[in-house]
């Protein structure tokens, strides 16, 4: 292959690709846009080019296979697997015309004040947590606070301490007015490593290493912070199980708590929250646990993209993001132009 | 990396399709701060009323934190209506801007990637740039769950219809991770449990052996592992199904005994190969260490080709294929992690070792690996090795000659001797993924023996009685220091700027700051003492600038905060943060009062020194 046949097949290319051939070659080539990318990988001597050349082949004969496997990615939780819905036809006929973007900027607003009217998975989330253990999977923004809020306002009512914990300072802060403002400053105490701000109250805002401090003293004696009428415990965040440093205190909280105190977990959308249950369920054999999973946005999200002269363009060929088992497909739009930004990022 | 187009275009774009209030996602700081200053002298201001009313709210704010009251941003969010949000910032800055938000005064919020899950922070549209972020040397692409984190922020309830992602593309962005991201399932989630030295302590103090074992079996990383044996399970009893056909022949085990008889064959032809004198912990991972094993090498992730010892010092060597793309040699002992993924193939005796399509699938495999790989835990074997028992068989007459399964033996051999080697594997690996978070509590038991902490019989000494209050990181290096009275005696100070070195893990570039001599002295001390039980923990980074910060701050109580801040080229709220976190360490130090009272009362006045100005401001 001459330079000239490389140069065209690399033009072709996603550039994902020739990062992927640039790396261990060519210095910083992150900071590269795609034709001093090719230029680049043109400059290489020729033993390298080689190398590159044969990849390139085996890139193009198998690229279909390569399609489906980035959609399909396995999921890891092999024990449960999905019930398999009916295979639907594919949702975008090919032949369907694209959306345009007038179709994607209608409906923008602001609706009217309603009244709150709590969603049915919040509803059924605080009917959960008067009886048992309950995890909540649900997107940002989608109101997991008020699930908390109630469950802290059920448990305060039968004179139960309450103990709500976030991974991050500022969180806790951020809970600790709002909570204060919410239930009465005099309901509300924080606990941080030095501060101890009415540490009497009913409701305790602290963070999780701080709880996971008073479990450790408590088995061993040290310290009874009401522990005996702790009747629940809210994990803000539990996501935060998977962080790499921090993951392995809410297992040590999770472990240690009290068996008569009910957890309740709220978190991102996660993969495997059936998991999480079932290990709450393993490990608290006297309790129940429900599991909450809301994956619906609660407004609806769309795409755009916007390309660096200006031009406005839908980004999916799709109204609404939505989670896709049969994967996405990108505005044709979209399409052409970002591939002219890929060979001229500085036009 | 910033995007293409100009924050003013953006803006205004984003604007005049009515898509604002936005929030802008940018890879750093600096080009979050960078994009504020450009609409410094632009005429794209916000109303004189609105302007007004961020005026009024943010002097109100001030009361409350009067760290905010002088802040250089002041004026381009009043005059703009746009704003920067990054972990450079103080947190009185970033909540200020965060109820502005809320309030609907902003338009446009410059933040990075980093903006803390949790915060209740939306806005109509997310402007996303980037597909990948920097973690520590290299750049990863972004998780589904974070871009569905980031993206998330677009739409508030109540207050929008709809909401926006917006992609607008910078040099290093690939579209299809964001298409992914945007629509795909979020990933899995897994333990990081690890047993950690505090953690053995407390544990010991309120239980018996037996209820720890039962307490780690409760793990989510036990309950994780466990799954994953499940399926090796499986694996193992397919293995025992494919031995039916070679059970017991003339003797019991004939695949060993035809083992030792084929290799008493070929020693009596050859020299003896050098004794063998690997590591036992090298000899309990040289089983897993075979061809189509993915492996962490000190340069990155690799995939064994084949195995052999080197011909002089008969050292085990390893074939392997590098993520790069590259294949090389290297010594067994220098592998550093065993993944618990093997991809099979059929190897073959000469360069490249395997044929050229496994070789193509390998660097793919390779080069689309995911972030974290499972991890097959090593159980040492406290066995000897069998080469006694090798050479007092050799002495002995072997029957197999004459035997009359000498012919089916011979041919049997290579595949029942190769089933049998896979049954042991996955049994050592069962064994490894039942057992491993035990193994790792007495492996850490052990230590904390060593240096005192534990009595042979696992019950607390009185050293450890009071070691197991210090729960954060470091912990061994700081009661070790304890012990040894470094810090007996020493000025408040003093304490504060080692706690500072030893609590901050940023490796953000350093900044200038001159250390009295007094503390210069005290972290070469600390830093050899950290040097010496690096076998047992990591050393910190021991950074002398950012303790030089903490000594100034706690010592000179004269000198406000924008004197400190002014003092180092770290931004505000990094300093912030190093502070935050020193006075959690001097707080840990604080709660041994009852067994160090003059060490617990220098870290009390540190301590109080430390809460004035803005790190008063917050809980
Ligand atoms: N049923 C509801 N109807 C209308 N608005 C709601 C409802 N539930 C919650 N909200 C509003 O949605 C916003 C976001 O809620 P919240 O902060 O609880 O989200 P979250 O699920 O905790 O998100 P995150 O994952 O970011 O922590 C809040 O302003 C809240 O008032
Ligand atoms: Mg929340």
């Amino acid at each position: 292959m001459n330079d000239n046949d490389l140069q065209r097949e690399l033009v072709s290319l996603p550039i994902k690709y020739l990062h992927r051939f640039a790396k261990g070659r060519i210095h910083r080539h992150f900071r590269l846009g795609k034709r001093r990318l090719i230029d680049s990988i043109l400059a290489l001597p020729s033993d390298q080019k080689l190398a590159i050349a044969h990849d390139l082949e085996q890139l193009s004969s198998i690229p279909k296979k390569r399609a489906t496997e980035s959609s399909t990615a396995p999921r890891q939780t092999p024990l449960h697997p999905r019930p398999s819905s009916p295979k639907k036809p594919h949702p975008h006929k090919p032949t369907s015309p694209p959306i345009g973007l007038q179709d994607l900027l209608e409906g923008i607003g602001v609706p009217e004040p309603k009244p709150f009217v709590p969603d049915d998975w919040q509803r059924k989330a605080v009917e959960a947590i008067a009886h048992s253990d309950v995890i909540v999977s649900a997107p940002t923004g989608s109101g997991k606070t008020f699930v908390a809020t109630e469950a802290i306002q059920q448990a305060m009512a039968t004179n139960q301490t309450v103990i709500y914990t976030s991974p991050l300072k500022a969180l806790s802060n951020t809970k600790y007015m709002e909570f204060s403002q919410y239930f009465g400053a005099d309901q509300v105490g924080i606990l941080t490593g030095d501060r101890r701000d009415n540490a009497q109250a009913p409701l305790l805002i602290m963070t999780t290493e701080i709880l996971r401090n008073i479990l450790y003293d408590a088995t061993s004696g040290d310290l009874d912070l009401r522990l005996h009428t702790l009747g629940l415990v809210i994990l803000d965040e539990s996501q935060y199980l998977a962080d790499p440093e921090r993951g392995v205190v809410w297992e040590e909280t999770l472990i240690l708590c009290p068996t008569q105190t009910r957890l309740l977990l709220l978190s991102a959308s996660i993969g495997n929250p059936q998991e999480l249950a079932e290990w709450l369920i393993s490990i608290r054999p006297t309790t129940s646990c429900h599991l909450i999973q809301h994956t619906k946005r609660s407004v609806p999200l769309r795409g755009l993209y916007l390309h660096p002269t200006g031009q406005l363009v839908p980004l999916l060929d799709s109204r609404d993001i939505q989670q896709q088992r049969k994967g996405y497909r990108f505005h044709p739009e979209t399409k052409r132009l970002f591939s002219e930004y890929e060979f001229k990022p500085y036009h | 990396m910033p995007p293409a187009i100009h924050p003013i275009d953006l803006v205004d774009i984003l604007r005049r399709h009515r898509l604002t209030p936005v929030i802008i996602f940018l890879t750093s700081r600096r080009g979050c701060d960078e994009a504020i200053d450009t609409f410094l002298h632009t005429s794209s201001g916000v109303s004189a009323s609105r302007s007004e009313e961020i005026r009024a709210f943010l002097e109100q704010f001030a009361k409350d934190f009067p760290s905010i009251a002088n802040h250089p941003l002041i004026p381009v969010v009043q005059d703009y209506g746009v704003a920067a949000h990054h972990a450079g910032h103080l947190p009185s800055w970033k909540i200020a801007i965060e109820e502005l938000m809320r309030q609907g005064l902003l338009d446009a919020v410059f933040a990075t990637t980093t903006l803390a899950a949790g915060v209740d922070f939306p806005a109509r549209t997310v402007v996303v740039s980037q597909s990948s972020v920097r973690k520590s040397q290299d750049f990863t692409d972004l998780t589904v769950s974070e871009i569905q984190q980031l993206a998330g922020r677009g739409g508030r309830r109540g207050k929008d219809f709809v909401g926006f992602v917006v992609v607008t593309p910078s040099p290093y962005i690939d579209l299809h991770v964001l298409g992914k991201g945007l629509t795909g399932q979020p990933e899995s989630i897994d333990s990081q449990f690890v047993v950690s030295y505090p953690m053995v302590l407390n544990l010991l103090k309120a239980h018996s052996l037996d209820q720890i074992e039962g307490l780690l079996a409760k793990s989510f990383a036990q309950f994780q592992l466990n799954q994953r044996a499940a399926i090796h399970q499986n694996r193992l009893d397919e293995l025992h199904e494919q031995l039916q056909p070679y059970g017991p022949r003339e003797c019991a085990d004939w695949v060993a005994q035809w083992k030792v008889f084929d290799l008493a064959r070929r020693r009596k032809a050859h020299r003896r190969p050098a004794i063998n004198t690997d590591s036992p912990y090298l000899t309990a991972c040289l089983p897993f260490l075979t061809p189509g094993r993915l492996i962490g090498l000190p340069k990155g992730p690799a995939i064994i080709l084949r195995h052999y010892r080197s011909r002089g010092m008969g050292i085990p060597m390893l074939s392997v294929l590098h993520a790069k793309g590259t294949l090389g040699e290297c010594q067994a002992q220098r592998v550093a992690q065993i993944y618990d993924q093997v991809y099979e193939f059929q190897p073959i005796r000469s360069l490249p070792w395997c044929s050229p399509s496994t070789l193509n699938q390998f660097k793919n495999v390779l080069s689309q690996l995911p972030a974290r790989l499972p991890i097959l835990p090593i159980l040492e074997n406290t066995r000897e090795p069998d080469d006694s028992l090798l050479s007092e068989i050799l002495t002995d007459e072997f029957a197999c000659p004459t035997c009359p399964s000498h012919a089916a033996c011979k041919k049997d051999f290579s595949v029942a001797s190769g089933l049998q080697l896979k049954a042991q594997q996955v049994t050592k690996t069962i064994q490894a993924l039942r057992d491993g978070l035990w193994h790792q509590f007495q492996q850490k038991a052990a230590v904390l023996h060593k240096f005192g902490y534990l009595t042979a019989r696992l019950e607390l000494t009185d050293e450890g009685e009071w070691a197991r209050l210090i729960r954060i990181n470091h912990s061994l290096l700081i009661t070790e220091l304890i012990r040894m009275d470094a810090f007996s005696g020493m000025a408040p100070e003093l304490l504060a700027g080692v706690m500072a070195s030893i609590a901050h893990d940023d490796d953000r570039p350093s900044s200038y700051m001159r250390l009295t001599p007094g503390l210069a002295s005290m972290l070469v001390q600390v830093r050899q003492v950290a040097d010496a039980l690096s076998a047992y923990e990591p050393a910190p980074l021991l950074r002398s600038d950012v303790a030089a910060i903490a000594e100034r701050w706690i010592g000179q109580t004269q000198h406000g905060w924008s004197s400190l801040v002014r003092s180092t080229s770290m931004a505000e709220g990094d300093v912030y943060r190093l502070l935050a976190r020193t006075l959690e360490f001097l707080s840990q130090v604080y709660g041994l009062k009852v067994t160090h009272s003059g060490l617990a009362d220098a870290a009390h006045q540190a301590m109080v020194n430390m809460r004035r100005e803005v790190l008063a401001e917050l809980p």
